[in-house]
């Protein structure tokens, strides 16, 4: 038998696509109901993670407390504390705003979802993590944990509420007309050329061209969302709102 | 036996609770202080020093608490007072000497005598 590397993660509950827009919809209504609904966006995030959910917001230098580059946020639960990295503060890194709300938003999947997966129990103490200072969610760029999917699909779901989309996609293209990648290939030059000298590089891999074109038809519904065009692109991907290839019509 | 004075929270604990009492997300209220949210993040955990008087001010009347009382847990001193003791650098260490270990309650008292003391005086000068 192959040895175990790793102790099994608490079991998960498999979701379906629309219990994800489900459980965000019901978290911002319960936010409204207590702060006034939230009709436009964007989705006032730090306001639901410390307000509502009443969990501790810090800013702290993830590299520096876990060893690792690529640490954007951390969920000590029995704590009710959510950890930042410092370098996604908007405030004095005004780029990486829609990347903070995201991740927020992705911690708060975390809480809504998974919490009771780590809850100390009180009479149960043998449940004692060995350092109880470690968090129980410690969330990388590099993972593709199923845990850090859902937590995704909910972060989505909840700074994009599908309807608020939907309404903001027919106020700014008049339709809902869903964009073709072909459409942009039209001007493809122009946008890679602008898309390069925003990011200052081209992202290589798969589809990094076709991604960076719809990321750029992303850009005005990503500001209005206030998340990255990454994001956007791929809420509006699933929406089919942006679409890599023409539907074979029948007439 | 005399009641013991229950233990005054650290100042990055009081800020914090003050703060979301009062509906204000870290990001905002570091917005409306003028600060970083990452060194309002830091004061709140304690792991920096509590901020300079002025900023001290500037949260205390934010949140509508007593500046002169979230100055002393910050460890800091108002801005008027430094010239106070330097005016009478003598007697006003030695009346801070002499009030020291007086109830909250003996305070006022003596606050509300220098208060009349000072109407006197004024009253005597016109």
């Amino acid at each position: 038998m192959a040895k175990r590397v790793s102790k099994p993660g608490p079991k998960l509950r498999f979701m379906k696509d629309q219990e994800f827009e489900d459980e965000a919809a019901l978290l911002l209504a319960e936010y409204g109901n207590q702060h006034g609904q939230v009709t436009a966006p964007p989705i006032p995030i730090d306001e639901i993670v410390e307000l509502y959910l009443q969990l501790h917001l810090t800013f702290d230098d993830m590299q520096q407390l876990f060893g690792v580059s690529d640490v954007h946020g951390a969920l000590w639960v029995n704590d009710r504390r959510v950890g930042i990295d410092h370098r996604l503060e908007p405030t004095d890194n005004p780029s990486m705003l829609g990347r903070y709300h995201f991740t927020l938003a992705h911690e708060a999947g975390h809480w809504r979802l998974h919490r009771h997966l780590f809850l100390r129990r009180a009479n149960q103490l043998t449940l004692l993590p060995d350092n109880v200072e470690r968090p129980e969610y410690i969330c990388r760029s590099s993972d593709t944990e199923p845990i850090e999917y859902q937590a995704n699909r909910f972060a989505s779901c909840l700074l994009m509420p599908r309807e608020m989309v939907k309404r903001a996609w027919h106020e700014w293209r008049g339709s809902m007309d869903p964009i073709y990648l072909d459409d942009l290939q039209a001007k493809r030059q122009q946008i890679l050329t602008a898309e390069v000298l925003r990011r200052g590089g081209f992202k290589s891999g798969d589809n990094a061209e076709a991604n960076m074109l719809l990321e750029h038809a992303s850009r005005p519904l990503a500001a209005t969302f206030e998340v990255s065009p990454d994001a956007m692109r791929i809420r509006l991907e699933g929406m089919k709102l942006l679409l890599r290839e023409k539907e074979n019509l029948l007439f | 036996m005399a009641k013991k004075k229950p233990k005054q929270k650290p100042f990055g604990q009081l800020l914090r609770e003050k703060r979301i009492e009062k509906g204000y997300s870290l990001r905002k209220f570091a917005q409306l202080v003028g600060v970083s949210p990452t060194y309002l993040s830091q004061v709140e955990q304690m792991n920096v020093d509590p901020p300079t008087a002025d900023r001290v001010k500037r949260m205390a009347e934010i949140l509508e608490e007593s500046v002169d009382e979230w100055t002393a847990l910050a460890g800091r001193l108002t801005e008027d007072l430094p010239a106070i003791i330097h005016e009478s650098p003598t007697e006003v260490p030695d009346l801070l000497r002499a009030v020291r270990g007086l109830t909250g309650d003996q305070l006022r008292r003596l606050r509300e005598d220098a208060e009349r003391m000072k109407e006197e005086g004024r009253d005597e000068e016109t």
